[in-house]
């Protein structure tokens, strides 16, 4: 039962990998949507 | 399929739940490992779910080359991302699991050691992708990539086998083989859902965001092309 | 065919008058030899085990550098284009440069073999016949996918970084095949690496063919 640290460490490599994932996801998508704001207001001229 | 769309991200979180839920709650602990066995049940499922993303990128990547769809040219990128990562769960969750039970962190256990190639392989095809320029053609240099990449797999099998030449090694247990209990068994099979369902979400994220994007950059040089 | 030959004269030709690529070719190989080799005085068990590893890393580290040499020298000429523009199959390219890279790998190894022999104490001459089997069978699997490759990187931005991080992982199976033949080869003859020489061989082919049938969607501009 002293295996317990190995068991978090496997499942918090998990964890931090799809967190970072999807951090990367959103941040493309924000910067994606400031892209198409910019292009808008540049049409708009 | 687009009327399942809605359905998949709370399929996502009741099969992951429920993966848990089997992983530490139903499942009786293994006699021989203890409690780290149960790592064993997302380490295998990411294996799974990173074979499925280099096979398509295999795939995509044929499509791309022989029709040049910008969507085949997609499903490839995210493929290869969603492999990745998984295949990056499967590299980091086998040392920890080695580690208590083996005393290593790392054998050149066949299948570890050629996880740890595709690996290598597929963040090469990542590289490239990201680093090979602006050039139209990296798309088509990243697919080539992808589908050598598919088609060294049966010979690293076939190789790494040498490895280990005649003497039985005692690290190499083939993993899983202790799986005793039927509750063993489906909590395996949902784990590898929860994994496959969340990888597809993923996905299909990545790949709508991937469609904005030249969408974005198409308009971007209209409007350059403007001024 | 005929087409491929041509090249393949045309390479070697150009080759020859220079005698660039080959001539560094070969320091490269002798002087990567020697770094690796240097502080070790093995006794006959451990340079037989030293010896495989050695070769082959000597081999693959020089043969990048060599083939994708090859494709710049092209490139900063614009010859691919010139190529391309005339009524050849890109594949036929492929097998002409895939032969040019085979022979040039073979030249170095004409060298690097016998040195190894001699700074590690070890009799290869016993083992000759053997050797070669398994250095043609190494060389046409790494040539055929050092060749795709190099026609790729020579097109992107980091390219003397990118072929060896997209190659090496691949290449690992050969590797594997080619140190294991040559150690069993060195230890007992070429029956006892049987298993090791099925792995080189279906390694060049199914790269060969795939190298044959992929160049074209490198190369098509």
């Amino acid at each position: 039962m002293d295996n317990f640290p190995y068991l978090f460490a496997a499942y918090a490599a998990i964890w931090i990998g799809l967190f970072l994932y999807v951090r990367r996801l959103a941040r493309r998508s924000r910067e994606l949507e400031e892209e198409i704001q910019d292009l808008r207001r540049q049409l708009g001229r | 399929m687009r009327r399942l769309e809605p359905l998949l991200a709370p399929a996502v979180f009741v099969s992951m739940l429920a993966a848990l839920w089997l992983i530490f709650m139903v499942v009786p602990t293994e006699k021989e490992m203890g409690i780290v066995q149960r790592i064993f049940y997302f380490h295998v499922a990411s294996a799974w779910l990173a074979y499925m993303g280099f096979f398509t990128v295999a795939g995509a990547s044929a499509v791309y080359l022989w029709k040049g769809s910008a969507a085949a040219d997609r499903a490839a990128l995210a493929g290869a991302e969603i492999g990745v990562l998984f295949c990056t769960f499967v590299v980091i969750t086998g040392p920890i699991w080695a580690r208590p039970i083996w005393g290593v962190w790392w054998t050149w256990d066949p299948r570890l050691t050629m996880t740890l190639i595709l690996w290598a392989i597929y963040a090469g095809y990542l590289m490239l992708r990201a680093f090979g320029g602006d050039d139209e053609g990296v798309a088509r240099y990243a697919a080539v990539l992808g589908i050598v990449g598919v088609l060294d797999i049966p010979v690293i099998r076939v190789s790494v086998r040498l490895l280990h030449g005649i003497h039985p090694n005692v690290l190499n247990q083939p993993k899983g083989s202790g799986l005793v209990d039927p509750s063993m068994r489906l909590a395996l099979y949902v784990a590898s859902i929860a994994m496959l369902l969340l990888a597809g979400w993923l996905a299909m994220v990545r790949m709508r965001q991937e469609r904005l994007a030249s969408e974005v950059a198409a308009l971007r040089r209209q409007v350059e092309g403007r001024a | 065919m005929r087409a491929a030959l041509a090249i393949l004269r045309k390479d070697l030709r150009i080759e020859w008058r220079t005698k660039e690529s080959l001539s560094s070719l070969i320091v490269l190989g002798v002087l990567l030899l020697v770094a690796l080799t240097v502080a070790y005085d093995p006794t006959p068990e451990t340079a037989a085990t030293l010896a495989p590893p050695v070769l082959w890393a000597t081999f693959v580290f020089t043969g990048l550098l060599g083939i994708q040499r090859g494709f710049l020298v092209e490139r900063e000429n614009d010859c691919l284009a010139g190529l391309l523009g005339a009524p050849i199959d890109p594949a036929s390219i492929f097998a002409g440069k895939l032969a040019a890279n085979l022979v040039l790998l073979a030249a170095m190894q004409a060298i690097v073999v016998p040195l190894v022999g001699l700074f590690l104490h070890v009799d290869l001459g016993a083992s000759l016949g053997g050797l070669v089997v398994v250095l043609l069978l190494g060389n046409l699997g790494f040539a055929a996918l050092a060749t795709l490759f190099a026609a790729i990187a020579v097109r992107t931005r980091a390219r003397e970084v990118l072929l060896p991080v997209l190659l090496l992982p691949l290449l690992v199976p050969l590797l594997i095949g080619a140190v294991k033949a040559t150690e069993h080869v060195l230890a007992s003859g070429l029956a006892a690496a049987g298993d090791a020489l099925g792995v080189l061989a279906a390694f060049d082919v199914i790269f060969t063919v795939a190298g044959w049938l992929l160049f074209t969607y490198v190369v098509r501009d």
